[in-house]
């Protein structure tokens, strides 16, 4: 019996044995992933029900803000005074389900026990104008400033309302969580920076300055009027869109966005140049930007992948195929040529206040005393994409498709010379119905550049799909624009 | 040292501004500090020969246990005080009543009739009731208790009784049947109806962890007893059957093993209270976030079932480590009872308390750290709750009797009489003094 008593003894110490290890596995081999996961910012209800610092836009207004309650276990709610406009800037700040983007980014100065504030580089003004151009349709449209990189508008629809998430009443908030987690639009990414696309035309801005500074490329190039051309690798013809005969030199098929020159250029360039190239431009690269979760942008290959299939590459250059760009991530591109090539980090974050009390937002401004300045983000350069000789080169053919290109016909404001390039992101395919994402990307003044938009509405409803990036993207763009060029600041 | 020990956690966690312990609360401390000097006299007086590790690691368990629930909130502190006084008290009441444990052997019969009573007691309509999905309480007047936790006592004092005087004839009467040899079913029969039943009835009461505890049970005193390990391999493929049938079966079944292979995914429904305490025991990490300091409140149940992971998280993995050595330490001074122990029964009623201890923290820990499914008993000595608290104590009071009883055996102390020896002669002084 005690040799059955000394195996049990033994058989329980190897139990613990293993009780022991899953204990060090989840304290320490496994802690940080742990730390880091999102959903572990557990707040106890006391912390959780204190005043917290506001949010606020850069032209004074408050966008998110603690208020007194009479009724409920709670004293204070979270307010998002702006509805549906911000979530993906704000976040949202929950007892249940944790919280997002700045009020978790920057929750250790928001709930500090004197609370800070912060202050976004988003002006209202703009943001309103975004949404309403928008007018419901799924997409996004983002206003950068070309001299610092930052963001001056930032909308995604679908949105949701950070309100319901925030209610105190945790049933009524899940049953709000489980509609949005269930649409498969994804209300809760914000499409303008969490998600990427298919670039379409837009993504021709690469080509042509690759192209230019290899020397595939001059100003002085021509190509043939075709309407059809058979890449190296295939037998499948490459054409035009809406199957357009198209060609001339370098000025008028940037215009009018013909595929094929675009096509022969990628293969002229070739596979290890172009990836290079498209590299300089940060595809396939992280974006840098100071909220969460940004997505990254990608080539969809590697120089190998397309040394035996040029036709692909072909493809590629005009922005069709598996290469797909993130809204924002294009701004920036956009925003490098209008900056002689340098491209800046964006950000959202202009300001943050250790005192919440001592900032007064209001009149187009927020004012604070200077010391009550705990940090402003400094503008920095991510990377350089162009030498200045060809973004100027590039502006001159962008400013030719608001003049007499595909953006013509709804982009153009009396007395402001503007950049452009249109983007009809062919998502079916050949044969089958038309869907497509349109796209605009441009900056104004041509001349002096202030302001860099991207404007882009997804393939998801049939209106959408039947129209291209400059009859469909090009008004919301202008608005956005006339908006910043006639705005306060 | 315990005390101390206890008294200095105390002090650490009211010294932390995030918990609402007041100065009002202290004497509740202060009373559980006198139980254990008391019950440290008592058994140096009527105990003196017992294996001076049992109490002390028990007083460390109770105490961290016991400071962790007064910093997470006072009414449990409040209450958690009465039922350690009762505990207390029923560890000095069995020790006092209980002379001779071969005593209880005389009252195997009777220990099998109340253990099923207590166990079928939670499903009598009128006296049961369902708290936290499992039937398993009873409610007399305003005591709520679970009446389960003193079935498994006084079915582990059956069992060990009954093996003790049947063993040799049920290893004897094997036949051999499909390869396997097998006793007699007459020899066999109690203790396979009472095993059946209680299974039963834990199943029905939809509590997994003590069904799985009274399993182990009395697959365990069987193989101690007979020295067969076929009744392991038995045993062991029985409850694979049984799992995998209530797997099948029950609805509730399959969502904890669900919840256990993948938590992560269910964070906002069934998944959140075991991915929250894996949460806070990260928080903690190494050295944890120090008493009164973290969020346990933020676990559900972080006083109860998951008391481990609020030590985790403010204790850190060196604390939890402790509190783990401090269980080897007790398991292991519950089987070297067994081992030392002189007489069959007794050894056999010491391996079968000890494995109800021994699972039972297995498996709430297990659970919490996932590496079983969870399932919802208590740990021992540290989880708030009276019933665990109180047969945990008695418990405790049989492995100090029996540790005592073979160390006068062994002539290691003097044999005195005990308590009720003492009394029973001097009231027999009396009468022959009368006549």
């Amino acid at each position: 019996m005690n040799q059955r008593i000394r195996h049990l003894t033994v058989a329980f110490v190897v139990l613990f044995g293993i009780l022991f290890m899953q204990l060090s596995n989840w304290q320490v081999v496994r802690r940080d992933a742990l730390v880091r996961d999102s959903r572990n910012n557990t707040l106890d209800r006391e912390r959780f029900d204190s005043p917290r610092g506001r949010i606020v836009t850069a032209d004074g207004v408050v966008i998110a803000e603690s208020v007194e309650k009479d009724t409920g276990e709670f004293r204070w709610q979270r307010r998002y005074p702006a509805g549906d406009l911000y979530p993906h800037i704000t976040g949202h700040y929950t007892l249940s389900f944790g919280s997002t983007q700045l009020e978790h980014l920057e929750r250790r100065l928001l709930s500090a026990s004197t609370p800070g504030a912060v202050e976004v580089t988003v002006r209202d003004d703009l943001q309103r104008v975004a949404q309403a151009a928008l007018a419901g349709r799924d997409g996004s449209a983002v206003v950068v400033e070309v001299a610092t990189g930052a963001v001056l508008a930032m909308y995604s629809n679908p949105t949701y309302d950070p309100n319901q998430v925030a209610q105190h009443s945790g049933a009524a908030a899940e049953a709000y969580l489980e509609v949005l987690n269930a649409d498969p639009e994804k209300p809760l990414l914000a499409n303008a920076f969490q998600e990427r696309y298919m670039p379409g035309s837009t993504f021709k801005i690469l080509t042509t300055t690759i192209g230019l500074e290899t020397g595939a490329l001059t100003t002085a190039s021509t190509f043939p009027n075709e309407r059809r051309w058979v890449p190296p690798n295939t037998d499948n013809p490459i054409q035009n869109y809406a199957g357009k005969t198209c060609g001339g030199d370098l000025a008028e098929v940037f215009r009018r966005s013909c595929n094929i020159p675009f096509a022969r250029t990628a293969v002229a360039i070739g596979p290890s140049e172009f990836v290079a190239g498209v590299n300089r431009f940060g595809l396939d690269q992280t974006l840098p930007f100071d909220l969460q979760g940004a997505a990254t942008s990608t080539f969809g290959g590697t120089a190998g992948d397309f040394d035996n299939s040029l036709a692909l590459l072909a493809i590629h250059g005009f922005g069709q195929g598996s290469v797909q760009v993130v809204p924002l991530h294009m701004a920036m591109i956009t925003a490098s040529v209008a900056n002689g090539g340098v491209m800046l980090e964006p950000r959202v974050v202009k300001r943050t206040f250790a005192d919440d009390a001592l900032v007064i937002p209001g009149n187009g401004t927020v004012s604070s005393p200077i010391d009550n300045i705990v940090r402003t983000t400094p503008v920095r350069q991510w990377r350089r994409t162009m030498a200045a000789t060809t973004a100027a080169t590039l502006t001159t053919s962008m400013e030719g498709v608001t003049q007499s290109g595909t953006a013509a016909c709804c982009l153009q404001i009396p007395g402001v010379r503007i950049a452009a390039k249109t983007g009809t992101a062919q998502l079916n395919p050949e044969g089958e119905k038309q869907r497509s994402h349109a796209w605009i990307t441009a900056f104004a003044p041509a001349e002096a550049p202030k302001y860099a938009v991207t404007v882009m509405l997804k393939g998801t409803s049939e209106e959408i799909s039947a129209g291209t990036g400059g009859r469909l993207a090009g008004p919301v763009a202008r608005q956005l624009l006339v908006a910043a060029l006639n705005g306060a600041q | 040292m315990a005390c101390v020990f206890a008294a200095g956690a105390y002090a650490l966690a009211y010294d932390s501004p995030r918990t609402d312990m007041s100065l009002a609360r202290l004497p509740l401390m202060l009373t559980v500090l006198a139980l254990w000097g008391l019950a440290h006299l008592v058994v140096r007086r009527v105990a003196n020969g017992a294996d001076a590790l049992l109490l002390p690691v028990v007083a460390v368990l109770h105490g961290t246990g016991f400071v962790m629930i007064a910093r997470l909130a006072n009414k449990w502190a409040d209450l958690q005080t009465v039922w350690s006084v009762v505990g207390v008290g029923a560890f000095l009441a069995v020790l006092v009543l209980v002379d001779r444990p071969l005593d209880l052997r005389r009252w195997q019969w009777t220990c099998l009739g109340a253990g099923l009573v207590l166990l079928v007691l939670p499903m009598v309509p009128g006296l049961g009731f369902t708290s936290g999905g499992a039937r398993i309480w009873v409610s007399i007047g305003p005591i709520n208790f679970q009446p389960g936790e003193f079935a498994k006592i006084l079915l582990a004092v059956f069992f060990a009784a009954y093996l003790d005087e049947r063993r040799t004839l049920i290893v004897q009467s094997e036949h051999r049947l499909w390869g396997l040899n097998l006793p007699e079913m007459r020899h066999l029969a109690p203790i396979a109806v009472a095993w059946g039943l209680s299974v039963l009835v834990m199943v029905g009461q939809r509590d997994l962890g003590s069904s799985l505890m009274f399993f182990s049970l009395f697959v365990v005193m069987l193989w101690v007893a007979t020295e067969k390990t076929g009744y392991l391999v038995v045993g062991s493929a029985l409850f694979l059957a049984g799992a995998t049938a209530a797997y099948f079966l029950f609805d509730h079944v399959r969502s904890r093993v669900e919840v256990w292979l993948d938590p992560w995914s269910r964070f906002t429904d069934r998944g959140y209270q075991p991915v929250k305490a894996l949460f806070g025991m990260a928080n903690g990490g190494l050295w944890g976030e120090g008493l009164g300091n973290g969020q346990p409140s933020a676990i559900p149940a972080a006083h109860n079932d998951f008391i481990f992971a609020a030590i985790g998280e403010e204790l850190g993995m060196m604390g939890a480590a402790a509190v783990l050595a401090a269980y080897v330490l007790l398991v292991g001074a519950g089987m070297r009872v067994a081992l030392r122990a002189q007489r069959d029964f007794e050894k056999l009623l010491a391996v079968g308390l000890t494995t109800i201890l021994a699972v039972q923290t297995f498996v709430i820990i297990g659970g919490v750290l996932r590496v079983v499914p969870l399932t919802g008993v208590t740990l021992p000595f540290m989880s708030y709750g009276g019933s665990s608290l109180v047969s945990n104590y008695v418990v405790l009071a049989l492995l100090v009797r029996m540790s005592d009883a073979t160390a006068r055996e062994l002539r290691e102390v003097p044999s005195i009489p005990g308590v009720r020896e003492r009394v029973a002669m001097r009231l027999a002084q009396r009468r022959e003094t009368r006549r």
